[in-house]
């Protein structure tokens, strides 16, 4: 074996692939390096009405990408003048989507416009990654300004990581009340009880749910309540003591007069306590803390669970799948917030949504000027019900002359990947959508849901810390994470930890990063409030 | 000849690997390798002064030690059981029963023990028989380790057969022959045949085990852990999955794989040195 | 031949171990059983949790769902051709290097230091970041061929192969080389021949992991025509926290997500474990002996 020559050539390879990734890995701060991989060959010279492509990234739960060509391509051309592409990327709880744009950011392949994940837009926004829009919004794409109220632009700019107050971001937004507890009428009128006001009267309501067989069926298999793992969509147990929770996550708002977060508050202590109680006497599911989100739906599916906590326009799903189940058309209403002695409760209600598009900081206008053409026709109101629709055989059909969404098909469904309707939900439009797609058959669950959406707005409370930006966890990911608000809630709502334990809890948050957060979270309030 | 070998590894294997100097960068996909800064040491730090270290570490030393001790030597024995199975139907219907479950993923495997596990699961119907209070046994963080183990037999021992088959296949009949003529029971054929030819075989899986000793298989741990178990679950690679992966930090990721990294290899280097002493078997 | 003395203990210790066995794969097929009953169940007792080892209100509709997909024929198409064509390839390759890794210092000067890089290559694994960027920049993005290409040398397996050709018989090398043998010739008419076993435990382990892969579709794959079937079955995961709004119901449908994915992973798992029996016949007792009378 001639080893020289062996080493030379194994030298030459390593040195030939070393040089090319290293070229591959420059600086793309204000590069233009436009490799979007389906660009539009059309002509480059500045024409009126050329269709131009633009690569988008963005929620896809296992539906099928947008290519060039394909239906749902065409339909967005047609509808909002601009090819959208959007390749088929695997969310799975947006760590591999994260996962997957950061490899496209460092080959230099960031996607023209997408939705930002775990706070990447702050670093996104301090490299120039991403386009300054707070000129760029109002001159091309006034819409997107309309739909968002002036609040939420103010507290887009006070999240600035640059300090000076500029937009990076188009934010979610939710301009109605969408969750509440959930409670079953019929049981309620088959046990001649009234709807509960107190918390006392909520207990003896989920007591005689456990012991006086609501659901007929002659066997003691109800579960009064109950909510999913790490704690969570159990909120209404957590709303009544004044908790600020959003989907089972603590949250944070003005207790004492001070912004803090909602974990380490004497009200968390009181709501686990209440939680502990319920756990003990079988009136939560023992399962809770086991149960994953098809395992609860399950049980509420199955006739056996009574009250749960949710999103109030999805009841339908409810509904629809328990008589389909069961046989039984049950009847769902909204739970009051439950009044308890000391503390003003509410359903927490964060107006702010998550960064929802950002916009990728490109020298070449065509681009730009398309991406910002798709916002401003996204936004535009008047497009969102056909957006939502989607394409005709694919999305919905026409039945009897009304549109009406087709079943859930990943395999032939492409991705809705713009849904302006869904990140800047308004209440009218969505119930909107349901009187329109009702079918006699399905009236009854539709009247149930509508009305009780419009019921939940009264218990529905916007938190002091809507729209405090990700970046205060910066460097505490536990934090993030509620690592140790989920160990330490599990085990005493469990009855394996005494309630005491609880001030053990704060204290080591406290220690572990909890102090320099409420500090920074404190620092941004004030900052916003001014 | 070991040209196209060397190039693949060179190729996929070392270059990548050079990569793994952004555990010593604060690492950002905009700046790459070149332009991030160098932080030395600064995230094996963070790693290790983390209050929860001792207990994460712990807890991965704790189960890869079961992993060797209870997992490994399954295989084995179960080899040498099939390999007294005569009817040859028989034998292929044992083995490829015991390897199904190697092809389920962990995903679909963890909801099946949930599901076991469960109040009206198999576990609590069978114990209640016996007078026993229903216990969810995934949250009760005493039952963990018991289940990690045996969940790691149930889908892996039959699996890891399939080699020491392979091995025992090339045992030259005629020593059985010669044995069973001198009147050696089977018990002595598995003890003075059979087990000292498989020994070197054995041996180097073992060291291969030892190389990837804190390595507990992410989906595993991960999809049985709750935070009901974390005290005795939570293992480093499910501990940066939250801190590191999910939030895409790459350095602190990358530094806490390179600990686990070095640690294995030197484990490898120590007990390579050991097996050269005790038979000619060994890595290198 | 020799003939069979078997004592009675002898006798009942193989029963034994028999009765043992054949309890540990009934134990071990419960896991299948409760994946089979899964698919073969309506979409209400599966929603209801009712669902354990056996099909409660039986229904074919997530097969037919299934079976209806033309994507998921041409995934499975696929995924064939790239786990057949990848193991005979990674099976070459590593071959090529476990031999002359056998080789003992005198014949092979640089055998211990290679294991040694082998064995690293073992343990420390690649950031993904610098790797994503290699395989990129050798051609591999949005190209099938990454489907085969990074799978043709495991580290394991190359340990495994080259620890069976360590133990071959040194006398049958002998005579081979007085014949005027050269290594290449050595390699592939004598030494491979004979190692069927260990070649059909690297055909199964390569074949294992070309037909589960995911990670490398995943990162390098933008064309869902490309996509192997671990890939077509991870679209029927959901995930808890993504919540639209104006959500379709699909109580119309027999099947739903659950049954779904139960069934994909059966439809993904079949030929797989068909294989083994057929490879079991290499495993048989003696393959090498008949050379070295010869």
């Amino acid at each position: 074996m001639d080893w020289k020559k062996i080493g030379l050539v194994s030298a030459a390879l390593v040195l030939a692939t070393t040089a090319a990734t290293a070229c591959g890995n420059n600086n793309n701060a204000s590069e233009e390096a436009s490799s979007s991989p389906a660009q539009s060959s059309s002509a480059s010279s500045s024409g009126g009405d050329e269709i131009v492509d633009v690569e988008v990234w963005g929620t896809n739960i296992g539906y099928k990408p947008v290519e060039k060509g394909s239906k749902l391509y065409e339909f967005y051309k047609e509808k909002l003048g601009v090819g959208v592409i959007n390749p088929y990327v695997e969310w799975n709880g947006g760590t591999n989507y994260l996962n997957q744009l950061n490899l496209k950011i460092a080959a230099n392949e960031m996607p023209d416009m997408f939705t930002p994940q775990q706070g990447i837009e702050d670093s996104l926004a301090k490299n120039g990654a991403i386009a300054d829009l707070t000129d760029l919004l109002p001159k091309y794409a006034p819409n997107v300004m309309k739909v968002i109220p002036e609040e939420m632009w103010d507290i887009v700019k006070a999240n600035d990581p640059t300090g000076q107050g500029r937009i990076y971001y188009i934010p979610g937004s939710v301009d109605y009340g969408r969750y509440a507890g959930m409670i079953r009428q019929d049981w309620l009128d088959k046990l001649n009880l009234s709807m509960p006001q107190t918390q006392d009267e909520y207990v003896k309501v989920l007591e005689a749910f456990r012991d006086q067989d609501p659901n007929g069926n002659g066997q003691k298999d109800e579960i009064p309540t109950g909510g999913r793992q790490e704690a969570r969509w159990m909120d209404h147990l957590f709303a009544m003591y004044g908790v600020a929770m959003f989907e089972g996550y603590p949250d944070w708002d003005l207790y004492n007069g001070e912004l803090t977060y909602s974990a380490v508050t004497p009200n968390m202590k009181a709501a686990l306590e209440f939680a502990a109680k319920l756990y003990k006497e079988g009136l939560l599911d023992p399962e809770t803390l086991l149960n994953d989100k098809a395992k609860w739906d399950g049980k509420v599916n199955s006739d056996k669970a009574g009250n749960y906590f949710h999103w109030v326009e999805q009841n339908n799903l409810y509904l629809e799948n328990l008589q389909k189940n069961t046989g039984v058309q049950g009847r769902f209403s909204v739970l009051p917030v439950q009044k308890v002695d000391g503390y003003e409760g509410f359903y927490t209600w964060k107006r702010v949504g998550p960064p929802q598009w950002v916009v990728k900081n490109t020298k070449d206008e065509k681009k730009l000027q398309a991406v910002l053409k798709l916002l401003n026709n996204m936004y535009d109101k008047n497009n969102w019900k056909d957006l939502y629709l989607g394409v005709e055989g694919m999305h919905y059909e026409m039945k009897d002359g009304k549109a009406v969404k087709l079943p859930d098909d990943k395999s032939t469904q492409e991705n809705q990947i713009l849904n302006p309707y869904s990140s800047s939900a308004t209440l009218d439009f969505t119930v909107d959508l349901f009187n329109s797609t009702a079918s006699a058959d399905n009236k009854w669950i539709y009247d149930q849901v509508t009305a009780n959406m419009e019921e939940a707005q009264k218990y529905a409370k916007v938190i002091a810390g809507d729209g405090l930006p990700a970046s205060i966890y910066e460097g505490y990911a536990d934090i993030n994470n509620r690592t140790l608000y989920i160990e330490y809630a599990s085990k005493i709502i469990m009855g394996k930890y005494p309630i005491d334990k609880f001030d053990e809890f704060v204290d080591k948050w406290n220690k572990s990063g909890g102090e320099e957060v409420t500090k920074r979270a404190r620092e941004w309030y004030s900052k916003v409030k001014k | 000849m070991a040209i196209p070998g060397i190039v693949f590894l060179i190729v996929f294997k070392y270059i990548p690997l050079a990569g793994a100097v952004i555990a010593f960068q604060d690492f950002s996909v905009f700046k790459g390798f070149t332009d991030s800064p160098w932080v030395g040491f600064k995230h094996f730090e963070t790693l290790i002064d983390h209050p929860d270290f001792a207990r994460v570490f712990g807890n991965t030393l704790m189960l890869g030690f079961l992993k060797l001790a209870l997992v490994f030597p399954v295989p084995v024995l179960l080899a040498l059981m099939i390999n007294e199975i005569r009817k040859s139907a028989l034998k292929k219907g044992v083995q490829t029963a015991l390897y199904i479950p190697h092809f389920l993923s962990w995903v679909i495997v963890s909801g099946i023990v949930f599901d076991f596990f469960s109040l009206s699961g198999l576990f609590n119907i069978v114990i209640g028989w016996f007078g026993y209070d229903p216990t969810l046994v995934m949250q009760e963080s005493g039952y963990f380790r018991i289940v990690y183990v045996i969940t790691a037999i149930w889908r892996d021992a039959g699996w890891g057969t399939v080699v020491y088959m392979a091995a025992i296949s090339a045992i030259d009949p005629q020593l059985y022959e010669s044995a069973m003529i001198d009147g050696a029971s089977k018990t002595r054929q598995i003890r003075h045949i059979t087990f000292p030819l498989l020994l070197p075989t054995v041996l180097v899986l073992f060291l291969l085990e030892i190389g990837n000793f804190l390595d507990l298989g992410f989906d595993h741990v991960f999809n049985l852990l709750t935070p009901m178990t974390y005290s005795v679950g939570d293992i480093l690679d499910t501990y940066v999955f939250r801190t590191g992966i999910q939030q895409a930090q790459y350095s602190f990721a990358t530094a806490v794989g390179l600990f686990q990294s070095v640690i294995g290899f030197i484990l490898v280097f120590v007990f390579n040195k050991l097996s050269k002493k005790v038979s000619d078997g060994g890595l290198w | 031949m020799v003939t069979v003395f078997e004592t009675r203990s002898e006798k009942a210790f193989v029963s034994t171990i028999t009765v043992i066995l054949i309890l540990l794969s009934v134990v071990a097929l419960i896991p299948l059983l409760s994946v089979i009953a899964t698919s073969l169940s309506s979409k209400s007792a599966v929603d209801m949790n009712l669902v354990t080892l056996w099909p409660k209100q039986f229904t074919l509709d997530s097969w037919s769902y299934i079976v209806d997909r033309p994507d998921l024929w041409r995934s499975f198409a696929l995924t064939l051709v790239t786990t057949v064509v990848g193991t005979v390839l990674a099976l070459l390759l590593t071959a090529l290097l476990a031999y002359p890794l056998s080789k003992s210092k005198n014949e092979f000067r640089w055998g211990a230091v290679l294991m040694i890089g082998v064995v690293i290559a073992m343990i420390f694994k690649a950031p993904i970041v610098p790797y994503f960027l290699t395989v990129r920049e050798i051609g591999l993005y949005d190209n099938p061929l990454v489907l085969i290409v990074p799978h043709l040398l495991n580290p394991f397996n190359l340990i495994i192969m080259r620890t069976f050709f360590k133990q071959f018989s040194k006398e049958l090398e002998e005579a081979a080389f007085l014949e005027g043998c050269g290594y290449f010739r050595m390699l592939f008419q004598f030494v491979l021949p004979l190692s069927k076993a260990v070649l059909a435990t690297l055909a199964l382990f390569y074949g294992v992991v070309l037909w589960n892969q995911f990670q490398h579709p995943l990162l390098f794959l933008q064309n869902p025509d490309w996509f192997p079937l671990q890939i077509k079955i991870r679209q029927f995961i959901t995930d808890d926290n993504v919540i639209m709004s104006g959500a379709v119901s699909t109580a119309d449908l027999n099947y739903n997500e659950r049954t779904l994915r139960a069934t994909t992973v059966l439809f993904a798992i079949i030929p797989i474990i068909a294989v083994y029996p057929f490879l079991q016949k290499y495993f048989v007792k003696g393959a090498m002996i008949g050379s070295v009378k010869g």
